[in-house]
């Protein structure tokens, strides 16, 4: 754990300003100007009327920077063992896993702060957030969980490749669909069945509506039945962590000795 | 047992059909300097690489500071420093970040920590620069910092992979010195893997010329250039060479006759002496020498000899 809290140290410590700028400024640029531009016509969509379109993207926008920083992680992980920074860490008297875990801690805070700003953005831009700080937690141990679950994914593709092309390539593959293949831009009850079903088995889905749930409540239009409930969100993240986590482990016993 | 630092014994190492190290096997008694020379993918890396728990052997096995590479990796890791081959520096720190990272992966106290740090950077000359990005270091600067960065956790056995690979004279001369001091001072034992000559002839105690995945001949530089006779005679020239060869292998003063590729080089007695007798029995059998030239026989002639080629200063 040490080495795992050393690794996660050294990476925040390279954060740059011009980063830290990328890192609040591109999920700002989603809710303000996706959210803007698409309330009008897609307020019609969701129940409430295009005022509440705010609240009910802002989750989604989470989930989409959570998948850019898991992606970004890997392609760190994949340039340190390209240049092979990763054997100062090799000769080192530390567990293997404690690697992983100090990369894994990395992607996770910085998809963390990114969730907060992007909810101060959406109260600020109009939407409302439930009054009850236990489930301001449980939102974020739902990203955070999401966000391991797709650190573990980047990180093992990392593991598996030597080409950043054909990482970026694999990457951008599950980008698209865990993103539009859910219910974060649109409700699910507006989705043909067979993206309801696709839908369903995305844990985009999940993080998302646990977050409509816990976070952004009030003023979201959507009446609880027409949510995924809690408990299945929960247990879908879990799941998806787990099996994320799970993936990289294998990959990293492979990569490295 | 505990006399020795590294104890590698039939180590190969076979990546599909090739086998990058084929049988070599390494006695390195503590506290001297040993160096592996030869051309690059000799197998001096993948050497390197088994010992320092990189990567597993395919055969063989090896202990380094008395503990076994495979069943106690962990102690091996404890108790050596690594430099590599290439520059493993992560640009965006400073050296003194870099420096006290590393310790933290070791767990030293921040006190600790810190005084070894500018302990090290001072050693190599780097306090002013420490706390300026890597990047903006030269490339004897980042080499310096690696080897402190290797020295952080005060190992007993030091790997220093091809440790003045495109560094300036200067830089060298400085790499060369840093190296002496720690065996002598701190009584470190040294397995360094080089090309350059003149760098295994200066630091050496003990060298091996490893070429093709083998240990093709081992010895202190003194041991292996005084088996190539007192002198050394290099020649280059057309005409009937073997029929001159044999005619020189005839002669009592020639020690030794070998040949790489158009030169030709004899290990004599007295080389200001023989010459003039050598030149003129290569008039006699119709062998035109165009150059030739008297020397002290160096590595460079150890290694000519026994492999058959020449290792270029490149």
């Amino acid at each position: 754990m040490n080495a795992a809290i050393t690794l996660w140290n050294k990476q925040m410590s390279k954060l740059s300003g011009e980063e830290t700028f990328g890192l609040l400024i591109q999920p700002i640029l989603w809710v303000v100007l996706f959210g803007v531009g698409m309330k009008g016509v897609m307020g019609s969509a969701v129940p409430g009327g295009d005022d509440f379109y705010i609240a009910f993207m802002a989750p989604g926008i989470v989930a989409l920077s959570a998948l850019g920083g898991a992606i970004a992680g890997g392609s760190v992980w994949l340039d340190e063992r390209m240049r092979g920074i990763v054997k100062e860490y090799l000769v080192a008297p530390i567990p293997r896993l404690s690697i992983l875990l100090g990369n894994t801690f990395t992607i996770v805070t910085k998809s963390l702060f990114q969730a907060i700003v992007i909810f101060v953005i959406g109260v600020l831009m109009g939407a409302q957030i439930a009054n009850n700080p236990p489930g301001w937690v449980g939102g974020i141990l739902l990203v955070a969980g999401y966000s391991i679950g797709f650190a573990g994914i980047a990180l093992a593709l990392a593991s598996k490749t030597n080409d950043p092309g054909a990482y970026h390539a694999v990457i951008f593959l599950l980008n698209l669909p865990l993103l539009f293949l859910s219910n974060a831009l649109y409700p699910l009850s507006s989705l043909p069945q067979w993206m309801q079903i696709g839908a369903r088995i995305n844990p985009t889905s999940y993080v998302v509506d646990g977050l409509r749930q816990l976070v952004l409540t009030n003023g979201n239009g959507l009446a609880s039945g027409e949510l995924l409930p809690l408990w299945q969100c929960a247990v879908a993240i879990i799941l998806f962590a787990t099996l994320g986590m799970w993936l990289a482990y294998v990959a990293f016993r492979s990569a490295i000795r | 047992m505990n006399d020795y630092a590294v104890e590698a014994k039939n180590l190969v190492k076979r990546f599909g059909d090739i086998d990058a190290v084929n049988n070599v096997s390494l006695m390195i008694p503590k506290n001297s300097i040993y160096a592996l020379l030869g051309p690059n993918g000799a197998g001096k890396t993948t050497t390197i690489s088994m010992l320092t728990t990189l990567i597993q052997p395919t055969q063989g096995s090896a202990r380094v500071a008395g503990y076994d590479v495979l069943s106690q990796a962990d102690k091996v890791r404890r108790n050596i420093g690594v430099t590599f081959q290439e520059t493993v520096l992560d640009d965006a720190l400073t050296g003194r970040q870099a420096m006290t990272y590393h310790g933290r992966l070791y767990r030293f106290s921040k006190a600790e920590n810190e005084a070894k740090t500018a302990e090290l950077l001072a050693m190599v000359e780097l306090e002013d620069a420490a706390d300026r990005a890597i990047k903006t270091y030269s490339g004897g600067m980042k080499r310096r910092l690696e080897l402190a960065r290797g020295l952080m956790t005060e190992p007993q056995v030091l790997f220093l992979d091809e440790p003045t690979l495109g560094l300036d004279p200067q830089n060298r001369t400085k790499i060369w010195e840093y190296i002496q001091d720690l065996k002598q001072r701190k009584g470190l034992t040294l397995l360094l893997t080089t090309h350059y000559m003149d760098e295994a002839e200066q630091l050496a105690d003990c060298v091996g010329i490893i070429d093709a995945g083998c240990i093709i001949k081992e010895g202190s530089p003194k041991e292996l250039i005084d088996q190539m006779g007192k002198d050394a005679i290099t020649m280059i020239g057309y005409g009937n060479r073997e029929r001159y060869l044999e005619q020189l292998g005839q002669l009592p003063f020639v020690q030794a006759v070998t040949t790489a590729g158009p030169i030709t080089q004899l290990a004599v007695d007295a080389g200001n002496r023989r010459l003039a007798e050598v030149v003129t029995l290569a008039n006699t059998e119709g062998f035109t020498i165009e150059d030739i030239s008297v020397a002290k026989p160096s590595l460079a002639d150890v290694f000519l000899k026994y492999t058959g080629r020449q290792l270029r200063d490149k």
